[in-house]
């Protein structure tokens, strides 16, 4: 219990220094714009994520979701992803089911859990790998234009956009408000248990903390932000179609996206053929 | 005229709340969905819930931008940008954040009480963790077919996605909506609104309490969330693949594999002459 | 026609008692390049809000009279027609780009306003701001200097034939500042743009603008040919502006019978040739600084480190870095942006921790030390104060340190410092709602609470109009006493001139020069490598006589003589 404290209490802010952190979400977002995944065609890959995101919840097919699995893998790793997003895919699959698989045999269940869970396990990668692979693999702003396309409020897109410009400058106020805290700040000496658990809560406190001057400082950004975005047309270009049209009409569907439909369609077919045959 | 300025004047104001809503809450779900959680037993510690972020901000300004700027914002910092976007289960989050949010900036009248501030603060986020059990439990329902027959399963979701919503409840939604919500809100009311140019809402400027139209909206947002899940169901009898592949057999699984491949040799070919094409020119 | 034509305008913001701008009247030239001066609040970057529609389009308020664009009433236009006749560039104008990368941004507008050669437009403005081999990259990989011309870029888009831009180079190190001025003269002589700057620099003024309007008040006191207006010295400094520092020498010896002669005041270092011309360099004896006496307080022992990279190999700031930093020392840490000086106060604060070799302080390895001594012992002043302010008032930000230290008597002393800073007034208030300079004396207040050995200031006076740099350059020197060690990181060579005993000049994570003020602008081979540029008033003593080293206005005076023919 002790151990797993010393863990939790380090891990907040110790372990995870912030400049990691960092360094792995803006690899993740920026990192990757060269790869196979990046150059094919937000609307192809948002229609090739509607199947693998979807249809696996509905099939419980052990062979197709295998072959289905090994597919968003391969993608998976042709994107590049950034690592601690893949632990995090990990983790979050245990989270979802194997976890859920602990407290069946708790509450009495038997062997006969695992096919079922095996199959939602399944299911919940491949799901969460397909995701992975589009929105991690795509660069934002062709993301959301293959949003747009298929009609999602421009809002959305905007954000989006915005997210990714803003992302960088917010991380790192977010951290020299924290250094603030810690250069000037006195957390209790965490040599003991109790010691640990006051750390913990001191830095969980300090974190809701730092929220109140980040509150502030962003407030003043959005204020020029919003400004900036009325002389620069964003209101206009929110009502008018023609703007929409300029936009989408830089989108080409390449042979390397049909031949990306067709490899997948292939290993669909090959692995539904499978579990005919079995 | 002056009618017309007063209502863009308003527009930009709203638009910088979801701006402000949006990055912040989005940077701090960031931040959860990197940090691990760690469980003890069935026991959840997390630094999971920042949403005393929007619900703050709800309270000081326009409620429905505050909160839809929130949903936005976990969407697109933590779902998109990490690629942990989870289909339909994301429809459902972004439903009932705005609504806990929304909810709960809709109850405070006057920001400076601090009772009032409390228990929309607990109200809203216990909303929202309601909302968000009930829909799990149906997910999990739906998604393992044979749940009912499955010894333990249906026992051990309910347990554990009651137990979740109780803890999450006393611990998050004591911790970390309520007492954080309870330290900003004062605090940053007076200012943090001449920074966005606004006047501070005060009893007679806000919004009036929950109006039958504001439960309406709720109930919509909510019975949405409720359909997102429920489509799913509906599409497993309509689409009935097992049956599918039972009657239709292998040759029709042999002959999508003999088009697939041909496809990809002739895309392969075409690529190749498009190449030498774009060489000669 | 003139491009604007401002008749009677008078302007309330919505809530205000009184009008921010009251009564103006003006008309500007096309293809002026008018410096809009004047001290904080006097309604500058209001007027300039004005003439691009956000007021009263966008800010409601108050406005009275009319006000002409281009021919275009602002009141029967709207933004979006005035954004294509006026570009702004704010002054924090980083939150003004909103799109990843820099050619989606400097194309934006252009889109937004459904040109279908939105992409080559967006091309067109980049070339004009030198920008057309980085419209690939991520916003973030510019460096500040790079980010304003996007801005500028993004403005230009729309191909105005205004363009206002509110304190240009506050945040730019002179290299860059250089480049946007040379670049708003390409585009103001060449391409016929008429360009408003509203600006603090009167050495740039002197240097590139036709005009100058003084406001004070809300109300346009003057506007002259540039020439002119830098002659009125007296008003100029009770506005809280100061000329150029040739135009402050020439004016005082003058004043006090030093130099004949009753032509025009000069206002350039060219100027300054012909009007000096009759002076000869003296040197006067001046106080040897004394040896620092103790020994090391910060000592890098072949350090390295780098970068993790968003791409590709990681990024090499120091390789096997040495250097001492002795108590008591005055340092002064200068270098181009990228150089590597906010890094070596990271190491220096324990933030980063060297791959190779180690960082002592005070004897001691930076790594061994609890955070709570660390934070007796050195303590970092942000370039950007808004992030030190971590509670709801300067007082409680202030005591925050002592406080959750228990130190005793902290009370008294938040009192002293308070005092000592001149903030008893406004203890109360939060440190963000407050001026440039106060925000700047409360953040100096914060970073010498625990009275830390080595006190460590990131640009500390960037981003600060003339005459409030001048209150924290008097505020440093008035802490001299207070603080043993101290090391600066700054582009403000004025700043380095008054205040430092020690110049470390670093270039791409190396150390290319460190010595006196005197050995580090005596060596024109390190001063043009690194691109230093030295304070007017030296620079016109080098042309004047190279064996002159005068880094301020008293010593040019004391040093340079009439001498009788």
């Amino acid at each position: 219990m002790s151990k797993l404290m010393q863990k939790l209490s380090e891990n907040i802010l110790d372990k995870f220094s912030m400049d990691f952190l960092r360094n792995q979400v803006l690899k993740n977002a920026y990192g990757n714009d060269d790869t196979v995944i990046a150059g094919l065609d937000p609307r192809i890959l948002l229609a090739w994520y509607l199947f693998f995101g979807l249809i696996p919840w509905f099939v419980n097919d052990i062979p197709f979701l295998l072959g289905c699995f090994l597919l968003v893998m391969v993608t998976t790793i042709l994107a590049r992803v950034a690592g601690l997003v893949l632990f995090l895919f990990a983790l979050g699959v245990f989270a979802q089911t194997g976890y859920l698989f602990l407290v069946t045999l708790f509450f009495g269940g038997d062997a006969s859990a695992i096919a079922p869970l095996l199959i939602l396990t399944l299911k919940v990668a491949t799901i969460s790998l397909a995701s992975i692979t589009v929105f991690s693999g795509l660069d934002p702003d062709k993301l959301s234009n293959g949003l747009m396309w298929y009609g999602c409020p421009e809002r959305l897109s905007f954000s989006i956009s915005y997210a990714y410009r803003m992302l960088p400058m917010l991380m790192e106020e977010f951290q020299n408000v924290l250094l603030s805290y810690r250069l000037r700040g006195n957390p209790p000496a965490h040599d003991t248990f109790p010691g640990k658990v006051r750390y913990l809560i001191y830095q969980v406190k300090i974190i809701m903390q730092s929220f109140y001057p980040l509150m502030l400082n962003t407030a003043k950004r959005s204020r020029t932000t919003v400004e900036a975005l009325e002389l620069r047309g964003y209101r206009y270009a929110a009502v008018n179609k023609a703007v929409k049209k300029i936009r989408l009409s830089a989108l080409r569907v390449s042979y390397n996206d049909w031949l990306f439909l067709a490899i997948s369609g292939l290993v669909v077919a090959v692995s539904v053929l499978l579990s005919t045959l079995i | 005229m002056s009618s017309m300025q007063k209502q863009s004047a308003t527009q930009s104001q709203k638009l910088m709340i979801f701006v402000l809503s949006m990055s912040l809450y989005g940077l701090a779900t960031l931040f959860t969905e990197l940090i691990p959680s760690f469980q003890v037993g069935i026991v959840e510690f997390s630094v999971e819930y920042f949403l005393f972020i929007p619900l703050t901000l709800s309270m000081l300004f326009d409620p429905l931008s505050a909160a839809l700027g929130a949903a936005t914002g976990e969407l697109v910092f933590s779902e998109i940008m990490l690629g942990q976007f989870g289909g339909l289960g994301e429809l459902e989050k972004f439903l009932t954040v705005t609504i806990g949010v929304y909810i709960a900036g809709r109850l405070v009248r006057d920001p400076k009480n601090r009772a009032m501030v409390g228990v929309a603060a607990f109200v809203g986020t216990a909303a929202q963790l309601l909302m968000g059990t009930v829909v799990d439990i149906l997910k999990v329902q739906l998604a393992v077919e044979d749940f009912e027959a499955v010894a333990g399963l249906p026992e051990s979701v309910f347990a554990t996605e009651g137990f979740a919503f109780l803890n999450d409840l006393l611990f998050s939604g004591i911790l970390f909506a309520l007492l954080p919500t309870l330290y900003l809100v004062p605090k940053l009311y007076g200012k943090i609104e001449p920074l966005i140019g606004m006047a501070p809402r005060t009893r007679d400027s806000a919004v009036s309490g929950i109006s039958p139209k504001a439960i309406l909206v709720c109930v919509i947002g909510f019975v949405c969330a409720i359909v997102a899940e429920l489509l799913a169901t509906a599409g497993t009898a309509l689409i009935d693949w097992e049956a599918e592949w039972a009657e239709s057999g292998t040759a029709m699984a042999i002959g999508i594999v003999v088009a697939a491949i041909v496809v990809i040799a002739v895309l392969l070919v075409m690529r190749r002459a498009g190449e030498k094409k774009a060489a000669v020119n | 026609m003139n491009a604007v034509e401002i008749d009677g305008l008078t302007y309330t913001y919505p809530g205000a008692a009184q009008p921010t701008l009251h009564n103006i009247s003006l008309n500007i030239e096309k293809g002026d390049f008018l410096a809009v001066i004047g001290n904080n609040g006097c309604g500058k970057s209001t007027l300039c809000k004005v003439l691009n529609g956000l007021i009263p389009h966008f800010i409601t308020g108050t406005f009275q009279g009319t006000v002409l664009v281009d021919g275009v009433n602002t009141l029967e236009s709207d933004v979006g027609e005035l954004a294509r006749k006026v570009g702004y560039v704010y002054q924090d104008f980083e939150n003004q780009i909103v799109r990843p990368t820099v050619l989606d941004d400097a194309s934006y507008s252009c889109l937004n306003y459904a040109f279908p050669d939105y992409l080559d437009r967006g091309r067109a403005a980049l070339r004009l701001c030198g920008l057309e081999d980085r419209e690939g990259e991520y916003v973030w990989q510019l460096s500040g200097g790079q980010t304003h011309l996007l801005a500028l870029a993004g403005a230009l888009s729309l191909r105005p034939d205004l363009l206002i831009l509110d304190e240009p180079i506050a945040q730019l190190d002179p290299m860059h500042a250089d480049r946007i001025y040379e670049v708003l003269r390409d585009l103001n002589e060449h391409h016929g743009k008429t360009i408003v700057v509203i600006e603090h620099h009167t050495e740039y003024i002197a240097d590139y603008c036709k005009h100058v309007m003084l406001m004070k008040d809300g109300q346009v006191r003057w506007m002259l040919p540039t020439s002119q207006a830098l002659q009125r010295v007296d008003e100029l400094e009770e506005c809280n502006i100061f000329p150029p520092q040739v135009t402050q020498a020439a004016h005082r010896m003058r004043r006090d019978g030093l130099l004949s002669g009753s032509g025009p005041l000069p206002v350039t270092v060219g100027d300054g040739l012909e009007a000096f011309s009759a002076l000869r360099y003296t040197p006067s004896p001046r106080p040897v600084p004394e040896a620092p006496g103790g020994g090391a307080a910060v000592s890098f022992q072949d350090v390295s480190l780098s970068y993790r990279s968003v791409k590709g190999e990681p990024h090499t700031v120091f390789q096997n870095l040495n250097l001492e930093i002795h108590k008591g020392e005055k340092v002064a840490l200068i270098g181009s942006n990228g150089a590597g000086k906010s890094t070596l106060m990271k190491l220096m604060v324990g933030l980063l921790k060297p791959a190779q070799g180690r960082v002592e302080l005070f004897g001691e390895p930076i790594g061994e030390k609890k955070a709570e001594d660390l934070s007796r012992q050195i303590s970092l002043v942000y370039q950007n104060p808004e992030e030190m302010f971590i509670k709801d008032s300067i007082r409680s930000d202030i005591a925050y340190a002592m406080q959750v230290r228990g130190r005793e008597g902290w009370q008294e002393r938040t009192d002293a410092l308070l005092a000592r800073f001149r903030l008893s007034e406004l203890q109360d208030r939060d440190g963000r709602l407050m001026s440039g300079g106060q925000m700047r004396r409360a953040s100096l207040a914060i970073g010498v609470a625990l009275n830390p050995g080595i006190l460590l200031l990131d640009e500390p006076t960037a981003n600060l109009d003339i005459a409030t740099r001048r209150e924290i350059m008097a505020v440093l020197d008035d802490m001299k006493d207070i603080i043993q060690t101290a090391v600066i990181a700054t582009h403000d060579m004025q700043l380095v001139c008054q205040w430092a005993e020690r110049i470390i000049v670093l270039r791409g994570g190396q150390v290319v020069a460190d010595g006196t003020r005197d050995e580090v602008f005596g060596d024109h081979e390190v001063t043009s490598l690194v691109g230093i540029r030295p304070p007017e008033i030296f620079t016109m003593g080098q042309r004047l006589d190279p064996a002159a080293l005068c880094y301020t206005i008293d010593e040019f005076v004391d040093c340079f003589r009439e001498v009788s023919l």
